[in-house]
């Protein structure tokens, strides 16, 4: 499907979504956010036959197979499991690879790749993209477990250094991750009810918000976290994402947890 | 007398040598800045009191509570007008608003929206406590800066980092105070 489909597509969706979701909001009782979501997942399938994040991977698709300026695509970048292998790898991410000797998310690994085996300038890689490409990797870790396990140095590292921001109050707010996550788990800010990563914080995005008809990966959701805590958003591609992934994805790992549908479909 | 010119350095040593265990390395800090500088200066800018909660994990341990608390206490401040209670309309609008105060992400008892439940419910704040001089300087000084009674606590410290004025910070107090506030009239969102 082209791009220029989707978005008419997704244009048509929004109108109708918007419709519905004022009536949502303005409820006296609390409505169940994942309920919600399940239901407006269906009215998708129900009125187009197909959900907004499959047209991201779509999209995706047509751009992991396009050629760079090198003339390869991206089925010769290793993105963890050995060059072309896709089943899984969203899966074992971030981890460290040797020849950037740097611990890499997905998304950093695609931002990588396109650089080095495809041959882009860094600006010339536009970040839909990246995200398109992320979404089309990580739906072959559809309901994947997690099996993020730090060994390497480097690993490790980033696991402290992701420990470390995760509890640091900061800020004019005085915030942390920590201070709602830890604390504040299975409760509730406004609609939105706060998980731990042992809870399994983290494992739908790729996912639509419909909320916002958008695409957010972990890293966009972690910018609104920061957003939302009035500290100014690091870097896409930083140490700090993937320092923050590394952490919360190896607590998932422990308490045993795995990957939604991938993308997901939430608010 | 000598011992009156120690007497800062002996308070002050617990929180110094809280933060030389400061849990950046030299080596983490620089992957902070790959963040970007926006985002290291909140780091590299932590205030101590900031370090402290972080470095116990949002519990600090009694002997460190009686210092903290006195230097809490000394951030607040007061309108010039020496009046605690201001207008609740305009308290209204700072208080339902996400960007200004925010206070119905995690306060149940909003009539506007629909609250969260990680703080208590303050719904019908003012019938149930009266308008006592006592009652309007706890909750001013509670907005004010939370942790010269919660230490640590989640809630932001509104007067104490500029969030809010001390006038703006009267109005919040009136809002939920003031038997007229619709904060008091209304059915807060939710409510059975």
């Amino acid at each position: 499907m082209g791009r220029k489909r989707r978005w008419i597509l997704l244009g048509v969706v929004a109108l109708g979504t918007w419709a519905g979701f004022g009536a949502y909001t303005q409820q006296q009782k609390p409505l169940d956010p994942f309920e919600e979501a399940m239901r407006q997942r269906q009215m998708y399938l129900e009125t187009f036959g197909v959900l907004p994040g499959e047209l991201f991977v779509e999209e995706g698709k047509e751009l992991f197979f396009r050629k760079g300026p090198s003339g390869k695509t991206l089925e010769e970048c290793d993105f963890g499991k050995g060059k072309g292998v896709l089943e899984g790898v969203y899966a074992i991410l971030p981890k460290y690879f040797p020849d950037t000797k740097r611990v890499e998310d997905l998304e950093t690994r695609v931002y990588t790749c396109m650089q080095t085996v495809q041959g882009f300038k860094p600006s010339e890689i536009k970040r839909d993209e990246v995200k398109a490409i992320t979404t089309y990797i990580a739906s072959f870790s559809s309901k994947a477990r997690i099996q993020v396990v730090p060994k390497h140095p480097a690993e490790l590292a980033m696991y402290n250094l992701g420990r470390e921001l995760w509890y640091t109050r900061a800020g004019a707010r005085d915030m942390s991750c920590a201070v709602c996550h830890d604390q504040y788990a299975g409760q509730r800010v406004r609609l939105s009810p706060v998980r731990s990563p042992k809870q399994g914080l983290g494992n739908e995005w790729p996912a639509y918000r419909f909320e916002e008809d958008k695409l957010y990966t972990m890293q966009d959701r972690i910018d609104f976290c920061y957003e939302s805590i009035a500290i100014p958003k690091p870097e896409f591609y930083s140490e700090v994402h993937i320092a923050l992934t590394v952490y919360m994805l190896a607590e998932a790992t422990k308490a045993g947890r795995s990957f939604e549908e991938l993308p997901f479909f939430t608010r | 007398m000598k011992l009156k010119k120690l007497f800062p350095i002996l308070l002050a040593t617990p929180l110094v040598v809280a933060l030389a265990q400061s849990y950046f390395t030299p080596s983490e800090l620089e992957a902070i800045k790959t963040g970007g500088k926006a985002y290291a200066e909140v780091f590299l800018n932590q205030r101590p009191d900031q370090a402290l909660c972080s470095f116990h994990r949002n519990r600090l341990p009694a002997d460190l509570l009686p210092q903290f608390l006195e230097e809490q206490r000394a951030l607040i401040k007061y309108p010039a007008s020496g009046k605690l209670m201001g207008d609740w309309k305009k308290g209204g609008a700072i208080f339902n608003n996400l960007q200004k105060a925010n206070c119905f992400s995690c306060h149940f008892g909003s009539p506007v929206h629909l609250g969260g439940d990680v703080g208590p419910s303050l719904e019908k704040y003012g019938l149930k406590r009266g308008q006592s001089e006592a009652i309007q300087r706890y909750t001013y000084e509670v907005i004010y800066n939370a942790w010269a009674y919660f230490p640590c606590t989640v809630m932001y410290r509104f007067g104490a980092l500029g969030g809010l004025t001390p006038e703006e910070i009267a109005d919040v107090v009136a809002y939920l105070l003031d038997p007229e506030s619709e904060f008091n009239t209304k059915p807060a969102v939710g409510s059975k």
